[in-house]
């Protein structure tokens, strides 16, 4: 606690005396001036010269409360003493700090009350930089040592300092900007607080209308939404059964390359799929072609709506159904089927009442998860979409469209989280009640017994054809990269490769280089950083005991249920304005993809940690060791697998997700999905393909390195099972 | 390693939310350099009891003290106690050797120091040679030694024990708690043994703590809770016990004359008053005789024999109930529907005072 | 242990910072509306000029717009090129873009100047393009269908589901079409004609460019778009023609503005008057792009439709570019024609 408290006051007193307190737009290596004078500098300076020099009062708690606190640990003061002192300067310091960012903008005082209070504010300050950032997260972790010094968190900093940091991370980078769009629905088009204007907006034709049942040309976009999210789910659902009884259950050889089958949608970049059932449904797709000169029947525009995007949703959620329920089929134990079979029931009776019913959570599970997932989509629907209007893309355009609308995105927003959050808290109820899969890790002496030919029958010719045309839409998606003109001129060319890669005179000229680079990096920035939050605080919620662990647990998981669309709007409403001004910096972009991929890795790494005896983590608290050492010695080299699938995930995730960061991107930081969506958009479909492909290669490499990377572990018997990389498998 | 310590409850609470009491303003003492067992059933609060004392719990009212230290809210790193659990608790990404100087490691001694220790303590438990083998290497016996090591090498003043022996088979038990016994006296610690196996306790404790239902119910060295079993429960959990009627006339300060059925016996009368009282008959203080013997106190009939080698063990229908008797297999052994008598004298029989209020 | 995870978060701090920040002083936040080859040919030229590095950000000019319009109080791009005059009309009057007068302004074509003149020299034309038809020749050819010529070809039976135009509410090309419709007919036949059409449009993509781009792939027999964007798809190898309506149609004037509060408001500036040099507007042809350049001195591709040629309409961007008029337009055909049934 001493020890936590020393470090934190050090550290916080360093970054105020040496760290540029604010945003410099150019970078600490820009600093124009010579010798010692940047310390002084309005732009550049510390805490410490914005308090002497710039007369900046106000950040004088960053100089303060690091120093108490340094005092408070060196003093020869008891326990109690000293980690009161540490709650007190810390929470202190760090309340201030936070109430000055809020108070002093870009405009001098933030609010005019304030400016009634203090008199005029001559000056102005802008977000802050990595002295501003730093000292407030250093007097958390004081705040957290007084927190354990007083008996909380089992009196471990540590786990204080985990718990303290992730509440904080979570409220500002989950909670507040969600908080802060939704707060957008309940104002009118001025911009003042009117609790009507959310009424009005929710009362809106275009929302709920059931005219198309009425012959009308539309119905309203919830209907829209919901209907697709409930066909998308019973399919994926349906679809990824058969293919996980087939694997599991029905005595093919099948399994190896199903599984990869299964991951290739995952590392598909958006947009890719739609092009290639546009290639073969289109109006001059293959098929239509087919159809018209052989038949002389004309197909026309159908894939343009909702046939198109349930399709297109289909191919890319079943992999994720798949993942769920081939663990749950796996996870039968077949001791019950035995039972049953010793009770004279047929391999069909069997099936019917014994296997089916133990699956049903699993399926209610996979159901609900495609359903979240579809409603969340953004990249099917706006490619296939036509008039077909969904909530995600309508959120798009009510920001971007013609009229921009706040208040309608917020709106439409709120409804689209309602949906969401229905539909996860129907599957906790669901799934929460009754599992039937013990992951125990108990060995189960049973044989499986095989598919009743009947159902194994209904399978193949469901799964096999679908896998066929994957296997297809795929080939001839990717075809496009490397011919003439896509859809017309098939002469095989690497045209589009060379006009997205191409180095002349050492020079990268590439239209798609700068893209692909960023996207690289900053997706390689936020995967451990990812993975790391996602396996710490899943040892914190699965470990610890403290207050609020629910409500911190819940506010996690809002991510996942929440559209991208929703959070991209959000993270740029929040993060515009000092003191946290990390539009248009790479920060955001790797905080959205952090915040957004965390409740995978989050419940992932809690389902690992079930398997890993509490008395570990006990053995080495008894043992002497601090929740540091038990964290870093003894739950981190059992969860290697989880933590590398956790990974590999973040990764993948981060360098295909298109609608969250599409309204963070800016020239400085465009990421290779958003330059995909604007060459589709444009039409370029054959510089689209050309990168998707390039990505698709990237990642299955790094699938293929981390593969490597985990099967040399040395584990022992009570080790956790890698999970595979299910994308909120276990979550929703 | 004579810096045993002792540990003192002082009126500890432990709730885990509303009205859930694990345990109830508990309070006692367990002298520096001797073995205690907490016994009771599941659920007793014996298992938090001993988890305060490590420090992964926190009482949420009352005191711990360690050594004369309050150490209460002390996190279990600062508390200078070892733990063995249930499950052993072995890393199993770690060897043998790495899991014995776990402890070192995480103080940050230096490595040599370590391993020297770590393999003196390896050895003092039989292990010699296993060092670099991973814990699922080995057998349970040979893990339970390795969990024992492991929490040795540190030279705790306290060594906690939570149902060590419960994942052993029969025979494996009797030579471990044997050892451990050994091992406690050899370096004069202090342990504190969780345990729900009666007989388990009565062989190693020098003290035994009796729970129930969140409080205590008994503490005393083996051979007072087994001569003299403050309740029914006490009774019925150290040991087998019949719990016969009978009235109770006190004579003096200490005995009391104590009628059952027709029999008299004089018992110390542990401050009952006279009337209707309750005897705690052991089992296999009871003499079983032939059919109208005279010395027999008690008439019956055999229900049940069942013969388990070396004793056997007989259910005899009695005027005052159902009485079990465990009598030795040699000589003649009277078998179901026989007539017996029963005798039994001031040993193996007691008063017992918490007998109205106890189930 | 602290020290570690403190030298772990100052690892990640820095690396995040590091790729936030923009690394040299000599930059220019570029957020380009016309196609990507252009941006990034007009970047690499500018850049190869002065030594200034530019970032180029494409996108369509709604989302400019609503970027511009989010980062207001703190504005991260500095110039914005190119796209439908409309939104940067609009950004003008939202006091969103600075006014800049160029020296260059006077060798400019007239609608190009009045551009400036109309938002008070917050912006400034660049190109100019006619709206009018592109068809799919062979797509139309193969279902016996004559091109059409005139506005009111596209309202006969012939049509049915053949045409395609993009949304007003997303795109400004489709508004140019409602406001040209509007100021050649009036605007209650205007909205009689808009509604008749509905019956033959099959889709309304959200973009400008999304009717052309189906047409060129076959998924759609007409569209109503720009046609120097038709242009562009006939080079890129597909079968699509195009044609100015015979009553007469409007046009866009592809503008210039630099946004107010730019952080780098002198190299903005230089941009933009390098942007109305011949050199510089040449590029458009360069990249295949065919708009007439708004430089009086700079040659007209040859594949440019001759805005000379074309019977234009006088555009009245001054009413029609203003935010309440162009609202209540888009509002009224959102109501009276979008909700038709087909």
């Amino acid at each position: 606690m001493r020890a936590a408290g020393l470090w934190s006051s050090l550290v916080a007193l360093a970054a105020a005396l040496l760290l540029p307190w604010y945003l410099t737009q150019d970078g600490i290596a820009a600093a124009p001036l010579a010798g010692l004078a940047w310390l002084a500098d309005p732009d550049f300076g510390p805490a410490a010269g914005q308090v002497l020099a710039q007369g900046r009062w106000w950040l004088l708690p960053a100089l303060l409360a690091p120093a108490a606190g340094l005092l408070a640990a060196l003093l020869p003061i008891p326990r109690p003493a000293r980690a009161a002192l540490f709650l007190l300067t810390g929470g202190l310091g760090l309340g201030l700090l936070i109430a000055q960012g809020y108070a002093i903008g870009v405009q001098g005082w933030s609010t005019p009350w304030l400016e009634g209070l203090f008199g005029p504010m001559e000056d102005r300050q802008f977000g802050v930089g990595w002295g501003g950032a730093l000292v407030p997260a250093a007097l958390a972790v004081l705040l957290a040592a007084g927190l354990a010094g007083r008996g909380a968190f089992r009196g471990d900093a540590f786990t204080a300092t985990v718990a303290v940091c992730i509440a904080l991370a979570i409220a500002v980078f989950t909670a507040m900007p969600l908080v802060l769009l939704l707060g957008d629905a309940f104002r009118d088009a001025g911009g003042a607080l009117a609790a009507g204007a959310l009424f009005g907006r929710l009362a809106d034709d275009r929302l709920w209308s059931l005219g198309c049942l009425a012959g009308a040309p539309r119905c309203g976009v919830v209907w829209n939404t919901a209907l697709l999210g409930v066909l998308v789910g019973a399919g994926t659902t349906a679809l990824g059964l058969a293919f996980a009884l087939l694997v599991v259950r029905g005595r093919l050889r099948l399994g190896r390359p199903l599984r990869w089958l299964t991951v290739l949608p995952i590392v598909t970049p958006p947009f890719i799929l739609g092009l290639g059932l546009i290639l073969i449904f289109g109006r001059s797709g293959i098929v239509s072609l087919a159809a018209s000169s052989l038949f002389g029947v004309e197909l026309g525009r159908w894939i343009y709506g909702l046939p198109g995007v349930l399709l297109a949703q289909l191919f890319a959620f079943t992999p994720i159904a798949f993942l769920v329920l081939i663990g749950v089929v796996e996870g039968l134990s077949p001791t019950l089927e035995e039972a049953s079979s010793t009770l004279r029931a047929t391999p069909r009776d069997t099936f019917r009442t014994v296997t089916l019913p133990l699956l049903r959570p699993g399926l209610a599970n996979a159901f609900l998860l495609g359903f979240v997932e579809s409603m969340a989509d953004f990249g099917n629907p706006i490619v296939l979409g036509g008039q077909f209007g969904v909530l995600a893309t309508e959120i798009f355009f009510a920001v971007v469209g013609a009229q921009a609308d706040a208040g309608r995105a917020a709106t439409l927003s709120l409804v689209l989280l309602a949906l969401a959050l229905g539909a996860f808290f129907l599957q906790r109820r669901l799934t929460a009640r009754k599992s039937y899969v013990s992951i125990g890790g108990k060995g189960d002496a049973g044989l499986a017994p095989p598919l009743p030919a009947g159902v194994r029958r209904l399978c193949l010719a469901v799964a096999l054809p679908w896998a066929g045309l994957t296997v297809a839409l795929y080939l001839l998606a990717l075809s496009g990269g490397f011919v003439e003109i896509w859809g017309r001129d098939y002469t095989p060319t690497l045209r589009h490769m060379i006009k997205a890669f191409e180095i002349s005179g050492g020079q990268l000229t590439g239209l798609a280089w700068n893209s692909v680079i960023t996207t690289v990096t900053l997706a390689a920035i936020s995967a451990p950083i990812t993975a790391a939050l996602g396996i710490v605080s899943a040892w914190l919620f699965s470990r610890a005991r403290f207050a609020g662990r629910g409500a911190l647990e819940f506010a996690t998981m809002l991510t996942f249920a929440v559209p991208g669309t929703v959070i991209g709007v959000a993270y740029l409403r929040a993060f515009n304005l000092p003191p946290l001004e990390l539009a248009g910096t790479g920060a955001i972009i790797v905080a959205c993809f952090v915040f957004r991929n965390l409740p995978v890795g989050l419940r992932s790494g809690m389902a690992a940690m079930a398997q890993i005896d509490p008395s570990l983590d006990e053995a080495s608290h008894t043992l002497g060791g601090g929740g540091a050492d038990a964290f870093r010695r003894v739950v981190l080299p059992l969860l290697r697998p989880a933590i590398m699938a956790g990974l590999v995930y973040a990764f993948v995730r981060a360098m295909t997700t298109i609608s969250a960061v599409i309204f963070l991107v800016t020239a400085d930081t465009e990421l290779a999905t958003v330059f995909i969506v604007n060459r589709v958009i444009n039409g370029d479909y054959g510089l689209a393909i050309a990168v998707a492909v390039v990505l698709i290669a990237l990642m299955v490499v790094m699938l293929g390195l981390a593969q490597l990377l985990v099967g040399r572990r040395r584990i022992g018997r009570r080790a956790a099972v890698a999970p595979p990389i299910q994308p909120g498998g276990t979550v929703a | 390693m004579s810096r045993a310590a002792e540990v003192r409850f002082e009126r500890v609470w432990k709730r885990f939310g509303a009205g859930n009491v694990a345990v109830r303003d508990v309070s006692f003492t367990v002298p520096a350099g001797t073995l205690c067992t907490l016994l009771g059933p599941s659920g007793c609060g014996k298992t938090t009891t001993l988890r305060m004392i490590a420090g992964l719990e926190y009482p949420s009212e009352g005191r711990v003290l360690i050594g004369g230290r309050d150490v209460s809210a002390l996190p279990p790193a600062e508390r200078d106690v070892s733990m063995v659990f249930q499950s052993y608790a072995l890393f199993p990404h770690m060897t043998v050797l790495e899991n014995v100087c776990y402890g070192l490691t995480v103080s940050r001694r230096p490595k040599r120091e370590a391993m020297g220790a770590g393999r003196a303590a390896l050895e003092s438990v039989g292990l010699a040679g296993f060092e670099a083998r991973l814990p699922s290497e080995l057998s349970g016996g040979q893990q339970q030694r390795v969990a024992v090591a492991r929490a040795l090498v540190l030279e705790p003043s306290v060594l906690l024990f939570d149902e060590p022996l419960s994942n052993l088979d029969a025979r494996l038990r009797r030579k471990m708690r044997e050892e451990i016994r050994d091992l406690q006296q050899r370096l004069g610690v202090t342990v504190v043994y969780v345990t729900h196996d009666q007989a388990e306790a009565l062989a190693i404790s020098d003290k035994i703590i009796v729970m129930n239902q969140a409080v205590i119910a008994q503490e005393g060295t083996p051979r007072e809770l087994y001569a003299s079993p403050a309740s029914a429960f006490v009774a019925g959990f150290v040991g087998e016990a019949n719990r016969i009627p009978a009235r109770l006339r006190r004579l003096d300060d200490v005995d009391a004359e104590v009628s059952i059925g027709e029999a008299r016996l004089v018992l110390p009368h542990r401050g009952l008053p006279d009337g209707p009282a309750e005897l705690a008959l052991r089992p296999e203080a009871i003499a079983l005789l032939g059919p109208a013997d005279p010395a027999a106190m008690l008439e019956g009939a055999v229900s049940k024999a069942a013969y388990l080698g070396g004793v056997i063990e007989y259910t005899v229908a009695t005027p005052l109930g159902e009485i079990f008797v465990v009598s030795s297999s040699a000589g003649s052994a009277p078998g179901a529907g026989d007539a017996v008598g029963l005798s039994f004298g001031r040993h193996g029989a007691a008063l017992l005072p918490g007998s109205r209020e106890a189930p | 242990m602290l020290r570690r995870v403190v030298q772990a978060a100052l690892v990640a701090t820095a690396l995040v910072a590091a790729s936030g920040i923009a690394r040299a002083q000599g930059s220019l936040n570029l957020y380009c509306s016309v196609q990507v080859e252009w941006c990034q040919a007009a970047a690499n030229a500018f850049q190869r000029e002065t030594g200034i590095r530019v970032s180029v950000s494409q996108k369509g000019s709604g989302e400019v717009l609503a970027q511009i319009r989010a980062e207001a109080q703190n504005p991260r791009g500095d110039l914005w090129f190119g796209g439908t005059g409309d939104p940067h009309l609009q950004a003008a009057e939202e006091n969103l873009s600075a006014e800049y007068r160029s020296a260059a302004l006077d060798g400019l074509h007239d609608w190009a100047q009045k551009q400036a003149r109309d938002s008070h020299y917050r912006t400034v034309g660049i190109y100019a393009g006619a709206l009018g038809f592109g068809f799919n020749t062979e797509l139309l050819a193969r279902r016996n269908i004559a091109a059409p010529a005139c506005w009111k070809d596209l309202l006969e039976p012939r049509f049915r589901n053949e045409i395609q135009m993009a949304n007003p509410q997303s795109s400004g090309t489709a508004y140019v079409m409602i406001a040209t419709i509007v100021q050649l007919m009036g605007e209650e036949q205007a909205f009689d004609y808009l509604k008749a059409l509905h019956r033959n449009i099959n889709a309304y993509p959200r973009q400008g460019t999304g009717p052309i781009k189906s047409v060129a792939r076959g998924e759609t027999g007409v569209s109503i778009s720009f046609v120097h964007d038709a242009v562009t798809e006939r080079l890129g190898g597909f079968p699509v023609g195009s044609a100015v309506p015979c009553e007469g149609s409007g046009y866009e004037v592809g503008s210039m503005s630099i946004i107010r509060g730019a952080r780098n408001l002198r190299n903005a500036q230089r941009f933009y008057d390098w942007a109305l040099t011949p050199a510089a507007q040449q590029l458009g042809a360069e990249t295949k792009q065919f708009q007439t350049p708004s430089n009086r001195a700079t040659p007209v591709p040859a594949e440019a439709p001759q805005m000379s040629q074309i019977r234009l309409i006088d555009y009245d961007f001054a009413r029609y570019g203003a935010s309440a008029e162009r609202r209540r337009l888009i509002e009224r055909w959102d109501r009276e024609v979008n909700t038709l049934p087909r």
